[in-house]
C-alpha cells in the first residue's frame, strides 16, 4: 500500500493557470473526492496524476517514487473516463483484457482474470458483446472492470457517472462505494456533484480556480467550512449567506441582519464596528424551536414528505431557504412567515468570504 | 425528412442527368469494344450494339504487349497503394498528435508540395533516379507515385483521425499501450474507411499516371498501361476497336478494387465508443 503525494503541483495552459500550487497527501486505501464548480481544474489535476497531462511545476510522488515525469503506464494507475472510452471494435472481454495483454500475460491468465472480474461486476453474460450492444450502465461497468482487472496502485475516476440517468447514478454510486470497500483500494474521484462527494468520500478536496479551498472529511466540511465558498458548495440545499453588519456588544458581537439581529460570541479576532459580514445558516438552522425570530415573505414551498423547504425573501430581498416542519410548510405563497434562527450554530464570514467565527 | 413532390422530382431529374453524364461515355466505350469495326466508325453512332465480336480483345491480349502493361500497372499500383497507406498512417498521426517543433509549418509545407504540378520536378527527379540507377525500373514509379499521393493522403488520414475521441487513445495509454500499438490496435481499426479511401486514391493516381511513367521507363516490357497503351494505338493508324477494348480493360481493375474495399467504406465503426 502506497501513499500518493502532490507537492506544489501547478499547471499552466499558456497564460492561464488551471491548477495552482496544490499540496495534497492521499493515504493508501483512501477515497478522495475532488469537487468544485466547472472549470476549477479537477480534471486537469487528475490528468496530471494519471500522467496524461505534463506538470508545469511541482512534484507527484507515489510511495517514495517521484513519478512527475513518468509515463502513465509506469505509475500503475487505472483511470475510468467520463465517456467510458471503451474500444468500440473489441468485445467486452477484449476491452477488459487489453491492459493485461499489454502487460504480456498469457492468454489463459487473461481469460481467467477477465472472467473473475466480470463476475464481480455482473458482466459474465456480456463478455462477447461489443460496447455498442450494451446499456449505459453496462458500459460503465466494463470501463470499471478494465480498471480493476489489473490491480492498479490507485483508481482515478473523472465524473464516471455523469452520463447516466438519475436512478442508475445512485445505483452505480453504491457499487463504486462497495468496490472501494471490497478492494480496499486508493481511489481519486472527480465530480462536480457535491452529493456524490459527500456520500463517497473519506476526504473531500474542494477546488476553486485551480486552488484547494479546503480538505476534510465530508461532515467536517459541512460543519466547519473554512470559508463562505466551501460553506455554500457543500450541503444541499445550500447554506444561506445573509448579508449583515457586525457591532461589538460587551465581549460578544451583535449581528444585524435584515429584519432582526442575533448575538454572537466569536472565538478569534473581532471585526471592527459596522463591518459588513455574512451570517451563514444551514436551511435546517433557520426554523428551530426557541430560535431568534426573523420575518420573511414566503416565495415557494417544496414539500418532499419527510422534510419541506421553504424559499423566502428577507426584509431586504435576500433569498433564503429554510427546512421547515409541517406547520410552517402550510404557509401560503406571499404570506409573512417568521423564522427562528439557531444562532448557536451559525457561522460568520467577513465580506470577502473568510471565516471569522 | 419528407420533401414535397416537385422537389423530389427535381432531385431525381438532377441525379439522372449526372448519371447519364458520367455513365454514357463509359457505356459507349464498353459497348463499343464489342462492336464490329464497321459499326464503330458508322456515320450514325449506335447506342445499342447491332453486332457482337471479341476480335478486339483477342487482338489486344494475343497480339500486343497489353497484358504485360497490365501486370506492370498492377504491380506499381498495388505497391504504391500499400506503401502510401503504410507511410500516411504514422505521418498523419504525427501531424495530428505529436508535439513536434514546427509541426504546423511542416504540415503546410507538405500540402504546398501537393499544389505543384509534377512536371516541375520531372528533370531533377530523373537526374536523381539516374544516379541511383533506378531509371527503367518499376521501383522508380512506385517511389514517385507514393511521393505524389502522400500529401493528400496524409491530409485525408489526419481528418479521419480527428474523428476518434481522444479519450480512447488516453485510455489505451493508461492501459499501457505504446504509441505504435495504439496506432495498430486502436486507431487503424477505427479508421479503416479512411485507410481504404487512401489506398484507393493512391492506386488510382498510380493507375492513371502518364508523365513519369513515360520518362522514367525506357524498355517496352516495363511500361505501364497508360504509356504502353498509347504506343499500341499510335503504332498503326488508329484502331478504334483496339482502343475501346484497351480502355475497357483499363477500367476493370479499378472497378474490382472498389468492389473489394467498398465494404470498408461503411461508417459508424465508432458507435458505442464514448457515451
Ligand atoms: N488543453 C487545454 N488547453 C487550454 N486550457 C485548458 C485545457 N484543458 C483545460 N483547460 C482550462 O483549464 C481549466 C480547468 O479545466 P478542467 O477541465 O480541469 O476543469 P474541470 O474542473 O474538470 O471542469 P468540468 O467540471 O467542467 O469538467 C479551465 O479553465 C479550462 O478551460
Ligand atoms: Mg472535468
Amino acid at each position: 500500500m502506497t501513499n500518493l503525494t502532490l507537492r506544489g503541483v501547478t499547471k499552466r495552459f499558456g497564460a492561464t493557470e488551471a491548477v495552482s500550487n496544490v499540496d495534497l497527501e492521499i493515504l493508501a486505501g483512501e477515497m478522495v473526492v475532488f469537487v468544485g464548480p466547472s472549470g476549477c481544474g479537477k480534471s486537469t489535476l487528475l490528468r496530471m496524476i494519471a500522467g496524461l497531462e505534463p506538470v508545469s511545476e511541482g512534484r507527484i510522488e507515489i510511495g517514495d517514487r517521484d513519478v512527475t515525469q513518468a509515463e502513465p503506464v509506469e505509475r500503475g494507475l487505472a483511470m475510468v473516463f467520463q465517456s467510458y472510452a471503451l474500444y468500440p471494435h473489441m468485445t467486452v472481454a477484449e476491452n477488459m483484457g487489453f491492459p493485461l495483454e499489454m502487460q504480456g500475460l498469457s492468454k489463459e491468465e487473461i481469460a481467467g482474470r477477465v472472467r473473475a472480474t466480470a463476475q464481480t461486476l455482473q458482466l459474465q453474460d456480456h463478455l462477447d458483446r461489443k460496447p455498442r450492444a450494451l446499456s449505459g450502465g453496462q458500459r460503465q461497468r466494463v470501463a470499471i472492470g478494465r480498471a480493476i482487472v489489473r490491480n492498479p496502485v490507485a483508481f482515478l475516476f473523472d465524473e464516471p457517472l455523469s452520463n447516466l440517468d438519475a436512478e442508475l447514478r445512485v445505483q452505480m454510486r453504491l457499487e463504486i462505494a462497495r468496490l472501494h470497500r471490497d478492494l480496499k483500494a486508493t481511489m481519486i474521484y472527480v465530480t462536480h456533484d457535491q452529493v456524490e462527494a459527500m456520500t463517497l468520500a473519506d476526504r473531500i478536496v474542494v477546488l476553486r480556480g485551480g486552488r484547494i479551498e479546503q480538505v476534510g472529511a465530508p461532515l467536517e466540511l459541512y460543519d466547519n467550512p473554512a470559508n463562505a465558498f466551501v460553506a455554500g458548495f457543500i450541503g444541499s440545499p445550500r447554506m444561506n449567506l445573509i448579508p449583515a453588519t457586525s457591532w461589538r456588544d460587551g465581549d460578544g458581537l451583535r449581528i444585524v441582519v435584515p429584519g432582526g439581529e442575533v448575538r454572537f460570541r466569536p472565538a478569534g479576532t473581532m471585526p471592527p464596528d459596522g463591518a459588513a459580514v455574512q451570517l451563514g445558516l444551514r436551511p435546517e438552522q433557520m426554523a428551530v424551536a426557541g430560535g431568534v425570530p426573523l420575518p420573511a415573505i414566503c416565495d415557494t414551498i417544496e414539500r418532499l414528505g419527510a422534510v419541506s423547504y421553504l424559499y423566502a425573501r428577507l426584509a431586504d430581498g435576500t433569498a433564503v431557504t429554510a427546512q421547515v416542519d409541517h406547520a410552517l410548510a402550510a404557509a401560503s405563497i406571499g404570506a409573512q412567515v417568521s423564522f427562528a434562527l439557531d444562532a448557536s450554530r451559525a457561522l460568520l464570514f467577513d465580506a470577502s468570504g473568510r471565516r471569522i467565527a | 425528412m419528407k420533401q414535397s413532390l416537385p422537389l423530389r422530382l427535381l432531385l431525381a431529374v438532377t441525379i439522372l442527368f449526372f448519371l447519364l453524364l458520367i455513365g454514357l461515355p463509359f457505356w459507349w466505350v464498353i459497348s463499343g469494344s464489342f462492336k464490329l469495326p464497321q459499326e464503330i466508325i458508322a456515320r450514325e453512332p449506335t447506342l445499342v450494339p447491332q453486332s457482337f465480336t471479341l476480335q478486339h480483345y483477342a487482338k489486344l491480349l494475343d497480339a500486343s504487349a497489353y497484358p504485360t502493361y497490365l501486370v506492370n500497372s498492377l504491380i506499381v499500383g498495388l505497391a504504391s497503394s500499400v506503401l502510401t497507406v503504410l507511410l500516411a498512417v504514422p505521418a498523419a498521426y504525427a501531424f495530428f498528435r505529436m508535439e513536434l517543433p514546427f509541426r504546423e509549418g511542416m504540415y503546410r509545407a507538405i500540402l504546398l508540395a501537393y499544389a505543384f504540378p509534377g512536371v516541375i520536378v520531372l528533370i531533377p527527379i530523373y537526374g536523381l533516379f539516374a544516379q541511383l540507377g533506378l531509371v527503367d525500373n518499376l521501383l522508380a514509379l512506385i517511389i514517385v507515385n507514393t511521393t505524389f499521393a502522400l500529401p493528400f493522403s496524409i491530409w485525408m488520414m489526419r481528418s479521419f483521425l480527428a474523428t476518434i475521441p481522444r479519450d480512447l487513445e488516453e485510455a489505451a495509454r493508461m492501459d499501457g499501450a505504446p504509441t505504435p500499438v495504439i496506432l495498430r490496435r486502436i486507431l487503424v481499426p477505427l479508421i479503416l474507411p479512411g485507410v481504404a479511401a487512401v489506398g484507393v486514391f493512391a492506386f488510382i493516381s498510380s493507375w492513371t499516371e502518364y508523365l513519369f511513367a513515360s520518362v522514367l521507363i525506357l524498355s517496352d516490357d516495363k511500361r505501364t498501361v497508360p504509356v504502353g497503351f498509347a504506343g499500341i494505338i499510335g503504332q498503326y493508324q488508329i484502331d478504334w476497336g483496339l482502343l475501346l477494348a484497351g480502355a475497357s480493360l483499363a477500367i476493370l481493375p479499378v472497378v474490382i478494387i472498389f468492389s473489394l474495399v467498398g465494404r470498408a467504406f461503411v461508417s459508424g465503426l465508432t458507435d458505442g465508443a464514448v457515451k
